[in-house]
């Protein structure tokens, strides 16, 4: 028998403990399709989610399966006599990789891929990147950044964007690794808790929060941006964006899971939780509803983003955890 | 009002779906994002209900004065919360019954939800928790936050949940405040100083880690504040 010869089955049954409606909210959420949907393959089951895929394909289906709470089992092809749902409900099938990807929580580039390869693990509360460097290319990386690596690889530590970058807060040093002996692999592991993106750049600009850069290819332009006396200090982050251009990869980091959001007019982001956002969006400082809003909403200023493009935000804030933890800071007994 | 929970279990963030018209209280501080033709009013009360009493009450149980009101003006807009621990988010839908929700777990409900503060007598003073708890009754959607993963509890009869740990239970169980172990010394030495036995029929939902535990457990490390 060939090796992609599983087939993915859904049973109907619970998971013990695990409530129907939010484990329908959840499979529906992952297959990016809608409850009642859903719901209808579940009446009809057992029903098979995904046919004819390879052992590990289907053993990821099934922990992600198992994840939303639903009883899941892997039979081989041949002893499949269940109704097939793939044929009758085909919007069951992930729309693309990425949705298996983030079911399963490992993210791979995808083969045809210009930049270099790469693989985020433990998405999206404990990410850790790991990049293929290839021979006698160099990689930017954010200082201390690093966890592991091949010995063949050489860091070197620059200076990077000179006194710019000194007053973003971030590392007045950026490394660079480079593949002197034959390609090499980096393993990367950001600083705080969370999600790490991937954006290919082909001559956009992206805007990034001060700590949310992790690294980028040789290509890729990195630029410390004013912005203004104002701006700055009530967005309570600091004065400086990293303006990142040019071409090539970049990943970037979050405390928290990081969304996409499209902005279409405008959106509204609470300035600790920005991470980045593309170029082309006006964005101001501004307060939430009247003055009351601006002293007791606990919101303070938020950033309004207007125009046409997309904005990335983390699910948790640093402040807040701070600001939580500031309680049980030891008091002097002075 | 539609709820969304995403980036479940560890970085939970709640997607909420307002329709034009409809209105959302979160607790303040949780917006992370929002669509920009929503709303925003803070006040020291929910809407068309209570007062300053009820504020000052909710700020005796460790929730904050404040609440936030989005309305979404026009057309369909959406608001995202957080919370600013790591952890899981609940949505329920209540139908006309009560939920009493531990101080600090309540992010977020719908307009139809009437919020008051249930006191519980002087047993919880001694919990350490806290001593009010929120009660949250009427129709509709109610957002909970956890430290840690939230479990439901099916109790029938008899169960016991550290104090820490409880996130929100059914009204329908009655609750005493109560030492672990058999001797008070040995609750003490324990470190399970106080527990919550509930009796009765209902859920209990906890969380799986105790926001206090990881406070007291940071303590050493962080900087001397000014008292």
């Amino acid at each position: 028998m060939q090796d992609n010869h599983f087939n993915v089955i859904l049973t109907g049954d619970l998971r013990d403990g695990i409530d129907l409606s939010a484990a329908v909210s959840s499979l529906a959420a992952m297959f990016k399709t809608s409850e009642e949907k859903i719901q209808q393959t579940i009446a009809k089951a057992p029903v098979s989610v995904k046919s004819n895929v390879e052992a590990a394909t289907a053993e990821k289906f099934k922990t992600a399966i198992e994840q939303c709470g639903f009883v899941c089992v892997i039979k081989a092809a041949s002893e499949t006599v269940v109704a097939t749902a793939s044929v009758s409900t085909p919007l069951l099938v992930p729309v693309n990789q990425d949705v298996l990807a983030s079911a399963s929580e490992i993210v791979e580039s995808p083969p045809s891929f210009k930049g270099l390869s790469y693989k985020i693990e433990g998405r999206p509360d404990y990410s850790f990147l790991t990049v293929q460097i290839p021979a006698n290319q160099t990689l930017k990386v954010e200082a201390s950044a690093m966890a592991t690596m091949d010995t063949h690889l050489v860091m070197k530590t620059k200076l990077k964007g000179g006194f710019g970058r000194f007053l973003t807060g971030e590392s007045l040093f950026l490394n660079e690794f480079t593949a002197e002996r034959g390609a090499g692999e980096l393993g990367l592991a950001p600083g705080t808790p969370g999600d790490l993106f991937h954006q290919y750049l082909d001559g956009q600009t992206i805007f990034l929060q001060n700590s949310a850069f992790v690294a980028a290819t040789m290509d890729v332009t990195l630029e410390t941006k004013w912005q203004g006396m104002l701006k700055g200090f009530f967005s309570g982050e600091s004065f400086f964006l990293i303006r990142c251009s040019g071409k090539g990869d970049l990943w970037f980091n979050s405390y928290g899971a990081i969304i996409e959001i499209d902005v279409e007019d405008d959106y509204v982001v609470d300035t600790s939780n920005i991470v980045a956002f593309t170029d082309g969006l006006e964005y101001n400082i501004t307060r939430v509803g009247g003055y009351k809003s601006l002293f007791f909403s606990g919101e303070g200023f938020v950033c309004r983003f207007t125009g046409k493009g997309k904005v990335w935000i983390q699910t948790r804030s640093a402040q807040a955890f701070t600001s939580w933890a500031h309680f049980f800071r030891p008091v002097s007994s002075k | 009002m539609k709820v969304e929970l995403i980036n479940r279990p560890g970085n939970t963030a709640a997607k909420i779906t307002l329709q034009p018209g409809e209105h959302c209280t979160a607790e303040s501080g949780a917006m992370i994002a929002m669509s920009g033709h929503i709303n925003i009013t803070t006040s020291t009360h929910k809407k068309n209900s209570g007062g300053i009493i009820k504020a000052a009450k909710r700020l005796l149980s460790g929730e904050s004065f404040f609440l936030n009101h989005f309305d979404s003006v026009g057309k369909e807009g959406e608001v995202w919360l957080g919370s600013n621990l790591a952890g899981d988010m609940l949505a329920l839908d209540l139908d006309n019954e009560n939920l009493i929700v531990q101080s600090g777990s309540f992010l977020a409900c719908e307009d139809s939800i009437d919020m008051d503060m249930g006191w519980q007598g002087f047993k919880s003073l001694l919990s350490g928790e806290s001593m009010f708890w929120l009660n949250l009754k009427g129709r509709g959607k109610v957002v909970l936050s956890s430290f840690g993963a939230i479990y439901p509890i099916e109790v029938n009869g008899d169960y016991i949940v550290d104090t820490g740990h409880i996130v929100a239970f059914n009204e329908t169980l009655n609750f005493t405040i109560t030492k672990a172990g058999s001797s008070w010394l040995q609750s003490l030495l324990g470190g399970e100083c106080l527990v919550c036995k509930f009796s009765g029929r209902g859920t209990v939902w906890c969380q799986s880690h105790n926001p206090n535990s990881f406070g007291h457990a940071l303590t050493p490390s962080l900087r001397v504040r000014k008292a």
